[in-house]
């Protein structure tokens, strides 16, 4: 992929999120037997949001928002522009502090509980990534993305254990049921999101936009040179993570981090052994 | 060139000594000008021997051997003079033990004609951090013991020189048995420095940090006399010879491995590195960044040609690894300041010694930029704590809350200290990053998707750790009225604000520093230079690469950000309290500190006690 294509990718990112996740509520009211909002409803609730007064507790956690949209925005373009994987795992690392000093920066509990719980999100999902990025590494022989969106081998044949450990932990990264305690909205309330308001609950709503584009680009690696392959597993992630959104309810924090490091990461290192004892 | 080196052990210890004879509160300032002439001698010194023809081999007269031996009794029998007085039964016994095997090793010692200094790039590369950071933590300390107690100061600054004299020799001996006497002239150091208070906690803590290190001493004789019985080896050197070889008998590496675990506070040895936080301030940035603890690495280092590959790397990487995250976890329960920077300490110990084993010289390469980044970012924290306790009287993280009102600066180097342990462009993310992908080369070996495992785990749990500990700090009321700078002693920032320098420069040009200063190091470790390309800012690695513009943008982001955000306010917008979804209830948010953790803290413990055995018996081929 080319710089140009990645920047213009980026660009529109949160664009093409914005209809994931107007499509992910007319799934998810389907799957509820509901109608649900019209498919453009993200970008009505955008311009509203953008026309409301501005009220901030003080500039430095207004700033910290609008940064995390920058940061997410920025480590999205370093995930596009085909360089290194692991790199573009810990940009993302990078954009999470701004939102997680964002939230400790206020006198607010909930604030304050959801950027800690936040940074327990990132200790759950974070090794997983680490440990695909070296899968598919064993698997197509480079850690750039552009020579893994060019390899002939299919990864996912290889790493049927690992992609179900990615699969279940994408509620981790973007914040979904089962494990949504970050946000917890009828226990905390949206968490660090709570205290934002008007523009700057927006900066901080379209980030997560953009991090459903880099949470699905990440299962479209595991695809390698297969585009079309690519598409259908993004569709069937998608329905897979907006069925387990329905069907589950909320674990605490400690059960979130027990399955990510007793059942997923070990699932993650089988595959990994197994692989690299075959290739060897 | 001999004359130069011998001058790097013979300085300090000479201000030292001018420093130590000008008591009293008058001579504060003339203190402080010697031990400020430290920078720039040892430099220019540390300077010379870079540029110098590398290896350096010194012959010795005999008499300085002789020296050594009778020293060695000297400091043993002090050692044994420490524990009769302090009614300490490990240490007298220990300190038995050690004259007892020291007799030993000095009656079946052979002849050797091997020179016994042996200066190359990785000595000089250790020189290069004590005569940098080592010589600015001094300086820091004639302020800090200015502000705590002006009568010992010329005591403890003396003390802190003449360390930096010994570790330089420390890191530049050949012989095994001197390099004891020098290990153990370490533990002296820091067993003064700890004690230093002369409190009844310090005590019991500098007891404990001797007879531990003692234990290490006791690996190093024993390492020696198997070396004499199987290779009939007394040097460093002639071990490097076996490199490449089929390694048959691998007891003494075995033993030696062990002491550098000992020295690099590995658990289950940490306790010793935990309890030299009641003295001094500078003490604990002495021993954590330039000195003491480095050499564990060092040893290692050095050995890794010859422990490559083999069963006792291997396990070393298992538990060197399994300390890294462990080390890491109990640090999260922790909520005295310095405690959280020494737990951090031994788990990046750990990182180090990790893939100092793995041998490969990207691994190599990874572990001295591990070396070099950590002391200069330790060095800086430390100095961050005794400003804190100092001036804001801040100890334990609850302290620190909202200091960014009060104390923006040590707020900026704090946080600057704490994101270059973890986050994306700064040096010790890069090495991280190194070596997670040189792992990924080898994981069809159990030890190295161990490996990958503990620095995938480790490093998140360690960036959840700096991350509680900014977000403590950032906490604020309200807006930045009046930007305000608070008034820190002129000695302070000169300590820390070089360290900042070097940390942010260091960091932008990373692959030029790698490329040319350190690379060449990595190659008289192990014979071949690491196959990395310094393209402009961008660092190109065999299979990989960190472009410069991803380097820049991150620290736009991470640096100017930060520092705009005190600038910034937004005009137009109404201000209110917090709205907490509409609660008004009297509000004290503390600090989480994970205390669920300390349940596995035994667990962790005995698996690190069950390791470390592992490799000595295993590893040390003692079945």
């Amino acid at each position: 992929m080319s710089y140009w294509t990645a920047f213009i990718l980026t660009l529109f990112s949160p664009v093409i999120g914005g209809f994931i996740y107007g499509l992910e509520r007319i799934v998810r009211a389907r799957m509820q037997g509901r109608v649900g909002p019209p498919l453009l409803q993200p970008f009505y609730d955008f311009f509203k949001l953008m026309d409301k007064r501005s009220i901030i507790i003080h500039s430095f956690h207004a700033f910290m928002g609008v940064m995390y949209l920058i940061g997410t925005w920025f480590a999205l373009f370093v995930l596009l522009s085909g360089g290194d994987l692991l790199i573009a795992i810990f940009f993302h690392v990078l954009s999470l502090a701004f939102l997680v000093v964002g939230g400790f920066s206020v006198r607010s509990p909930y604030s304050v509980i959801g950027a800690m719980r936040e940074l327990l999100h990132m200790v759950a999902y974070e090794p997983l990534y680490v440990l695909s990025a070296a899968a598919l590494y064993l698997v197509t022989g480079t850690f750039q993305v552009s020579g893994i969106l060019r390899s002939e081998h299919v990864p996912l044949i290889y790493l049927p254990l690992l992609f179900t450990a990615v699969l279940f932990s994408l509620p981790a990264i973007l914040k979904k049921s089962p494990f949504d305690t970050a946000e917890a909205h009828q226990e905390i309330i949206g968490g660090p999101e709570i205290e934002y308001s008007g523009k700057f609950y927006e900066a901080v709503y379209t980030a997560k936009w953009i991090e459903y584009v880099y949470a699905f680009f990440f299962i479209f690696l595991f695809a390698g040179g297969n585009h079309i392959l690519g598409a259908l597993l993004i569709i069937f992630a998608f329905f897979f993570f907006n069925l387990l959104d329905n069907v589950t309810a909320r674990v605490n924090f400690r059960q979130m981090v027990a399955f990510h490091w007793y059942i997923l990461i070990p699932l993650a290192v089988i595959n990994l052994m197994l692989i690299a004892l075959w290739r060897s | 060139m001999e004359k130069i080196v011998y001058s790097l052990f013979l300085v300090p210890w000479i201000l030292a000594l001018a420093v130590f004879l000008l008591p009293g509160a008058h001579f504060h300032r003339l203190r402080q000008l010697i031990t400020f002439l430290s920078l720039p001698a040892l430099s220019f010194l540390t300077y010379l021997v870079w540029n110098g023809h590398l290896p350096l081999q010194i012959e010795t007269p005999q008499w300085l051997e002789l020296a050594f031996t009778v020293y060695d009794y000297g400091l043993l029998l002090y050692f044994l003079y420490q524990g009769i007085k302090f009614r300490d039964f490990l240490v007298t016994v220990l300190a038995l033990f050690q004259l007892f095997l020291l007799t030993w090793v000095l009656l079946i010692m052979p002849e050797s004609s091997v020179p016994n200094f042996y200066v190359d790039r990785l000595s000089a590369f250790m020189f290069l951090i004590v005569s940098t950071v080592g010589t600015l933590i001094c300086i820091y300390a004639t302020k800090y013991m200015e502000q705590e107690n002006l009568e010992r100061e010329n005591r403890f600054v003396a003390i802190l020189l003449w360390f930096l004299g010994v570790m330089n020799l420390a890191v530049s001996v050949n012989n095994i048995e001197w390099f004891f006497a020098l290990f153990e002239t370490t533990t002296l150091a820091s067993y003064i420095l700890i004690r230093f208070r002369w409190d009844e906690v310090s005590i019991k803590n500098a007891l404990r940090a001797l007879w531990m290190n003692q234990i290490g001493g006791i690996a190093i004789l024993l390492g020696l006399l198997f070396g004499i019985k199987y290779y009939g080896f007394t040097h460093f050197t002639q071990f490097l010879s076996l490199s490449g070889k089929p390694v048959i008998v691998m007891i003494p590496l075995g033993f030696l491995a062990v002491s550098a675990l000992v020295k690099g506070a590995q658990m289950p040895f940490h306790r010793w590195l935990l309890g030299a936080m009641v003295a001094p301030t500078p003490v604990s940035a002495i021993l954590h960044s330039a000195t003491m603890v480095k050499i564990a690495p060092y040893l290692i280092l050095r050995l890794s040609p010859v422990i490559k590959g083999t069963l006792l790397a291997k396990l070393l990487i298992i538990t060197t690894g399994f300390v890294f995250v462990g080390a890491g976890l109990l640090a999260l329960t922790q909520e005295n300041f310095k405690k959280i920077l020494a737990y951090s300490t031994i788990s990046l110990l750990g990182l180090m010694m990790l893939t100092a084993s793995m041998g490969s010289s990207m691994a190599i390469l990874a572990s001295l930029t591990l070396i070099l980044f950590h002391a200069v970012v330790k060095a800086l924290l430390f100095m961050e704590a005794g400003v804190m306790e100092k001036l804001f009287k801040a100890k334990y993280v609850e302290d620190i809350r909202r200091l960014v009102e009060r104390a923006p600066i040590t707020v900026a180097f704090t946080s600057i200290g704490f994101m270059s342990m973890t986050i994306v462009p700064y040096g010790i993310f890069v090495s991280k990053w190194m070596a997670i992908e040189e792992a990924s080369n080898f994981l069809s070996h159990g030890a190295y998707v161990g490996s990958i495992i503990f620095m995938a785990t480790g490093g998140v749990i360690l960036a959840l750790l700096y991350f509680k500990v900014i977000g403590v700090m950032t906490r604020k009321r309200g807006e930045f009225f009046r930007f305000q700078l608070e008034r820190v002693p002129f000695v302070y920032l000169f300590a820390t604000v070089p360290l900042v320098l070097f940390v942010i420069v260091g960091s932008i040009f990373i692959a030029k520093l790698l490329s040319l200063s350190v690379n060449p190091v990595v190659e008289a470790v192990i014979g071949t230079p690491a196959s990395i390309i310094a393209k402009g800012l961008t660092l190109i690695t065999p299979v990989s690469e960190l472009y410069g513009w991803q380097i820049i943008g991150a620290f736009v982001l991470l640096l100017i950000v930060p520092i705009l955000a005190y600038f910034v306010h937004f005009t137009g917008t109404d201000r209110v309290y917090e709205y907490t979804c509409g609660e008004k209830l009297e509000l004290n948010i503390g600090t989480y500190n994970f205390f669920c953790i300390q349940v596995v803290e035994p667990f962790v413990e005995t698996a690190a006690v069950a390791l470390f055995i592992l490799t000595l018996v295993l590893g040390g081929g003692l079945v």
